[in-house]
């Protein structure tokens, strides 16, 4: 199937390419990158930063949108800290770049790295995934409410999630209990190193519920499925696989949690050199080829621009250090 | 038989010229990247991705598949000829495959690894063609407080692989679970023995430790000795043949590790490397020659090659029936099938029986093809150890030096890598064992988390372990382990003194 996907794409592929070379002409008179680009994932391969750095490689090149190539470079460690150690020495350098989401914002508050969002250059916010709750098929549990009030009634109710406390599963769960008027830290949140990890300790009723990216459950769920979902932390229901899952919203918590990824740039990136990516990622989220990579991967487009996404992660930094602080994590 | 229809069916795939020209491809490349130490199949894997995403999922998964179980059949030929393992799984194989390869017995070793290798990944492949479906309960059984208790009862082999000192053995344990500990602690967030340095927060890895203190120790220790090089007798290879008496010998072995093998992959928490080591362990206890293990007992090689294969397939039934990777190699796999548009899980033998079954016929071809490949090759590669002394041991050190640059790109991993050779040098100049450290670094963290997650679960309350009927199983029988050859010895004690 995908391959005839594939097939048909190519017979557009030539006229794009010309359109694309021609409309980065356009633009040529600012700023084109003069060697290949360094994309950085600040892990190692086969994690969601390594899967974007890849796919967004791929695209581009697919479909001709840059003139120099995007090489994909993982620099793993300290959950991100060595790379960002790294491309902060680089400073003003237009041709690296690196994938980012929460942990940039995270890491740092936990006080695990020197560096935070706001030493490097925003470029673009480029998608988003949300959290989502799940139960054993045969929990009594059926809305997100009933998990609460259990959860208020037996501060001992295990739910597992696939990181480190005080990271992007154990915060999302965290300001959910918040919002439900709980206090955040009455959640018994279990590290796994997955969530995967976390969904096989689920269907083998090891533990009570399970945080996870809704993207990394969709496959999971479903006809024949030993789990189901409570909620998802999205403003409004995702289509697809989980249509069926009503938001937090909807179920009166009023609770929102983006898990986005976006590219950031070296620090004091020039504005040329900005303005030229924010327009290359614009346009790369039109394309076909993307869009069939993001369907397959469960993501959900949320372009920002430079401006905007600076000012959303300092108001993601504030939500987030809200949160740790209630759970005691704050350590900055 | 319902299994042997959709088996057929599945043949029809794999057997396409296109996909069997994948599979040699794939279990080619695999046996390459295999053999090279530090260069794993995961990163072999991620860089693929792009090149599988055009392809059909059943030629992509097949593709993918080959190289994945040809790096775990190809990694004993390092660890057999250069005391440098290939991949994590194979590290057990080197403790009598390497000192075969001194006495000579080089084609002999790599042989056995072939045979054993091909066993067990056949017979695995039987069991999950055969009871795929119904082991998907298996591997959810295993809890935080199941893998606390299998990795309990994995411990106490350092008592069957501490052979000299007991002591020494355990003094070597410890170290290993404290290098295990170094890094970002899971449960807590906190920093452990990390001395400030971001290189260390997530970790050591395991290759880094497992090439420095075997093959780089090695390296030192010959040139210490000054290179007299009478250890490797020039020009034998020895012959690859087996009497009969020799394949009697190992045929237990293989039976029984290929089982325990595939049921240790199959738990999503264990994997290869684990299951090769317990495999290894199992035989030397049972053995009546056990005190030969570790001095090139072809039992020795048999066991964990049979069982890091058999587990490598065995990883598949948690990926397939689940959608859950059990380790990174295996989520590697989901995430580029997930790319090719499949989504494996429950639903996967419905909706996909094409990549399902189709994968399964591969892993049949492919063994096959690994079993012809590799021993036809076996007299060219054990030529290597026919280089002069000097640049043997220079190309040892390049081999490890670029796997383990290749895995993190860091120059702080070589320093780690010197450091560890040289820990095991003077290890093996005081009359250390090795192997326990390494068992206790692959346990080690995985005890801990299990344990401390087991009790998160339960509030504190320790009878989690005995009330859960499999980890109470699995504790008694590592006591019983422990106890047993005490009352064994003492037997044997009064035996020998009453002869006296």
């Amino acid at each position: 199937m995908t391959s005839l996907t594939l097939k048909r794409l190519s017979v557009f592929a030539l006229p794009l390419a010309t359109f694309a070379a021609l409309s980065t002409a356009a633009q040529a008179q600012e700023w084109t990158p003069t060697r290949s680009i360094e994309f950085v994932a600040p892990a190692n391969p086969g994690g969601g930063w390594d899967t974007l750095v890849r796919t967004v490689s791929r695209v581009i090149q697919q479909e001709g949108l840059a003139d120099e190539n995007f090489a994909a470079i993982n620099v793993p460690g300290g959950g991100g800290a060595v790379a960002w150690a790294q491309i902060a020495r680089d400073s003003g350098n237009p041709h690296k770049l690196f994938a980012t989401s929460p942990p940039l914002i995270l890491v740092p508050l936990a006080g695990a790295s020197r560096y935070d969002h706001t030493d490097f250059t925003p470029v673009a916010r480029l998608i988003t995934d949300y959290s989502i709750i799940l139960v054993p098929a045969d929990s009594e549990y059926e809305t997100i409410n009933d998990l609460m009030t259990a959860l208020e009634a037996n501060p001992n109710l295990s739910v597992g999630g696939g990181s480190a406390p005080g990271s992007m599963d154990h915060i999302s769960v965290a300001g959910l209990a918040s919002a439900a008027g709980l206090d955040a830290s009455s959640v018994n949140y279990i590290p796994f190193s997955g969530g995967g990890d976390a969904m096989t300790n689920l269907m083998g009723g090891h533990i009570e519920a399970v945080v996870t990216g809704a993207g990394e459950a969709v496959g999971q769920l479903g006809e024949g499925s030993q789990i189901r979902a409570l909620g998802v932390s999205a403003p409004e229901r995702i289509g697809g696989g989980l249509a069926d899952v009503p938001t937090y919203q909807e179920q009166d918590i009023d609770y929102t949690f983006d898990i986005w990824r976006g590219v950031m740039g070296t620090p004091d990136m020039p504005a040329e050199a900005v303005a030229y990516y924010e327009d290359l990622f614009a346009e790369m989220l039109e394309t076909d080829a993307w869009r069939d990579a993001s369907e397959q991967l469960g993501w959900i487009n949320a372009y920002q621009n430079s401006e905007e996404f600076g000012a959303f992660l300092d108001g993601q930094q504030e939500q987030f250090s809200d949160v740790l602080s209630e759970l005691g994590l704050l350590r900055q | 038989m319902d299994a042997l229809n959709n088996l057929m069916y599945g043949f029809g795939i794999a057997l396409e010229p296109i996909n069997i020209a994948y599979v040699f491809a794939g279990v080619f490349a695999g046996t390459i990247i295999g053999m090279l130490p530090g260069l794993g199949p995961i990163s072999a894997l991620a860089l693929m991705i792009p090149i599988t995403f055009a392809m059909e999922p059943s030629s992509g998964l097949i593709l993918m598949a080959g190289v994945y179980y040809g790096a775990i059949f190809g990694g004993s030929t390092s660890s057999i000829l250069l005391n440098a393992p290939g991949v994590a799984g194979t590290v057990a194989t080197s403790f009598d495959g390497y000192p075969m390869a001194k006495q000579g017995l080089a084609g002999k070793a790599l042989a056995i690894a072939a045979y054993s290798s091909f066993i067990g990944g056949t017979v695995s492949i039987v069991f999950l063609m055969l009871v795929a479906p119904l082991l998907s309960k298996v591997a959810v059984s295993f809890g935080p407080a199941e893998y606390f208790a299998l990795m309990v009862l994995g411990l106490t082999a350092v008592v069957s692989l501490s052979d000299k000192s007991l002591v020494k053995g355990l003094i070597a344990a410890v170290v290993g679970v404290i290098i295990s500990i170094v890094g970002i602690d899971m449960q807590t967030g906190t920093e452990r023995f990390t001395f400030g340095s971001a290189h260390l927060l997530d970790g050591i890895d395991f290759l880094v430790v497992a090439l420095g203190i075997f093959a780089l120790a090695e390296v030192f220790y010959m040139l210490l000795r000054g290179g007299g090089g009478k250890e490797v007798p020039r020009n034998v290879i020895g012959s690859l043949k087996l009497s009969r008496g020799e394949v009697k010998q190992i045929a237990g072995p293989i039976s029984r590790s290929s089982v325990l093998g595939f049921f240790t992959g199959v738990l999503p928490g264990a994997g290869a490397t684990i299951g090769s080591f317990l495999g290894y362990s199992m035989e030397k206890r049972i053995a009546k020659d056990g005190d030969t293990f570790g001095k090139g007992n072809i039992k020795g090689v048999a066991a964990p090659e049979a069982a890091n294969n058999a587990a490598c397939t065995g990883s598949f039934v948690p990926l397939l029936t689940l959608g859950v990777p059990g380790s990174g190699t295996t989520a590697v796999l989901l995430g580029a099938l997930l790319v090719m548009g499949v989504t494996p899980g429950p639903m996967m033998l419905e909706q996909r029986p094409d990549v399902f079954w189709g994968v399964i016929a591969s892993m049949y071809i492919g063994n096959l093809f690994l079993l012809v490949l590799n021993l036809p090759l076996i007299p060219l590669i054990a030529k290597i150890l026919d280089l002069p002394r000097p640049l043997l041991l220079s190309l040892i050190l390049i081999f490890c030096m670029i796997g383990v640059y290749g895995m993190s790109f860091s120059v702080f991993d070589l320093l780690l890598l010197l450091g560890f050779g040289l820990i095991g040098l003077g290890m093996r100049l005081f009359g250390f064992p090795a192997a326990p450290l390494i068992l206790a670094l692959i346990l080690g963290n995985i005890m801990e988390e299990s344990m401390r997650r087991a009790l998160q679960i339960s509030g504190g309350d320790w009878s989690i372990f005995i009330d859960k009927p499999i980890s109470l199983a699995l504790l008694v029988v590592a006591l019983l382990s422990l106890t047993l050859p005490l009352f064994k010895k003492r037997s044997k004690k009064v035996d020998a003194s009453t002869a006296k």
